[in-house]
């Protein structure tokens, strides 16, 4: 003990030096932001390793407490956000042409939920009946075909996406005009198959893939993909391999389609069923 | 003894608002802005008395980089960069010492030591203060030629001023006299 003081006493200049510094240092520390930072991330690099080690194991112990308290926060920032805040503005993009009659209009919606993973895949829209979205409509993108509407409230709709094991979309050769529909294979989703196209069809890779109006949902001529690949299935049929024009990966906004004229064209053609 | 007190402590009370008021406010537009800030306030620190007793010193060094950290809102970082002029200032007295050691009476200015020995005295010690406060400032040895450049052309700007109030002071004393 003697000995320790004789030590003070001997350094004692050093040790106020020291002393001194470390209070200037704590005052630099708990004042500037820049030099905190600075702090912190140093000394990270010096005890990190054995932090990381240590908090490695006992991050686990605490697991599910701590997925607890983040998705509890995340809901009250959630709830917070502008996001979570319901958009009802929409429009209604509509061409006024005195000459011809006008057939289509166009709803801007945006994604709020979609899928590319699963064998069925939907699309939910934030725009529902309250702005004119009904089941069967249309539902495309700013690069081609994505869906049609399947269920409808009043904010919200959802979509059959293309990427559906459902879906058929009556497609035609844009060259030529030979029809047949794209249906989705279930595996890639940038890749879509068109099938009942005859054999006879002159097809070649690159060619253009659009939309026929025989379905009545889709207006006619909108981009479906291009001819990636083409092969033979039995004897009167090509298969087809599309690329689909539209990345469903990272869908953001589409546009749903309303055919003014349906009404009038399915009870027209419901009468030939009638008459059969 | 009472008037050398006086004369410390107007001399503390001047360089300090000198620094804050004046040398603080120079914002220089363009490519030299940060190379031409002068820290004057130390020559307060070079010229405390010889004798003075060292940790007194330290305490002294701390409470000036303390008032100059407490108007530029930067807590610690001048009074650590002057607790390095306190602590190496003994023994760099102690190397540079004549021979038959100092008079108690010497003064530490331009005229009581010769102008080489003072301008080697306070261009180390300058030099060494604003590598500490540069270092402090950017807290990392990325940009360290940048950092360098700067801590010499300020160090210069400082010992300009410093020959200067030197100057100045000597051609006060002399007309007193």
């Amino acid at each position: 003990m003697r000995n320790f003081f004789l030590l003070i006493r001997k350094y004692n200049f050093f040790i106020v030096f020291l002393l001194l510094e470390v209070v200037s240092g704590i005052l630099l520390v708990r004042n500037s932001t820049y030099q905190r930072a600075a702090v912190i991330s140093t000394s990270n690099e010096l005890v990190g390793k054995i932090y990381t080690a240590y908090s490695n194991v006992t991050d686990y112990l605490v697991l599910g407490e701590t997925n607890r308290i983040l998705s509890a926060e995340n809901a009250r920032l959630r709830r917070a956000d502008s996001v979570s805040f319901y958009d009802p503005s929409f429009r209604v993009l509509r061409v006024n042409d005195t000459i011809g009659l006008q057939q289509y209009e166009y709803i801007s919606a945006r994604v709020v939920n979609n899928s590319v993973s699963r064998v069925n895949n939907y699309i939910t829209l934030d725009k529902g009946s309250l702005q004119g979205i009904q089941p069967e409509m249309a539902v495309m993108g700013s690069n081609g075909v994505v869906g049609i509407v399947k269920d409808v409230s009043e904010h919200f709709s959802t979509v059959i996406s293309l990427l559906h094991s459902s879906t058929k979309i009556s497609s035609k050769i844009k060259k030529n005009d030979y029809f047949g529909s794209s249906v989705w294979d279930g595996e890639n989703p940038q890749i879509a198959k068109l099938l009942d196209i005859p054999s006879h069809a002159q097809v070649k890779v690159g060619d253009t893939i659009v939309t026929s109006s025989y379905s009545g949902i889709f207006p006619r001529d909108i981009l479906v993909g291009v001819v990636s690949e083409i092969g033979t299935s039995g004897e009167s049929f090509k298969e087809i391999k599309l690329k689909l024009a539209t990345d469903f990966q990272k869908l953001s906004y589409v546009y749903v389609v309303r055919n003014l004229l349906k009404s009038e064209r399915d009870t027209l053609e419901a009468k030939n069923l009638v008459i059969q | 003894m009472i008037g050398e007190i006086l004369v410390q402590i107007v001399r503390f009370i001047l360089l300090v608002f000198i620094q804050v008021l004046v040398l603080n406010q120079i914002e220089i537009s363009g490519v030299l802005n940060g190379f031409l800030n002068p820290y004057l306030y130390v020559l307060f620190l070079l010229m405390l008395p010889v004798n003075i007793n060292k940790i007194f010193l330290l305490f002294i060094c701390f409470i000036t980089g303390l008032s100059i950290d407490l108007f530029s809102g930067t807590a610690g970082m001048h009074a650590s960069a002057c607790l390095i002029i306190g602590f190496l200032r003994p023994g760099f007295l102690h190397i540079i010492a004549p021979r038959e050691g100092y008079e108690t009476t010497l003064k530490l200015t331009m005229s009581g030591m010769g102008s080489s020995t003072f301008l080697i005295y306070a261009s180390s010690l300058i030099f060494v203060h604003h590598f500490t406060l540069f270092l402090i400032e950017s807290f990392n040895f990325l940009n360290f030629f940048e950092l360098l450049l700067r801590v010499i052309t300020c160090s210069l700007s400082t010992l300009f001023l410093v020959i200067i109030s030197q100057f100045l002071t000597q051609g006060n004393r002399e007309v007193s006299k």
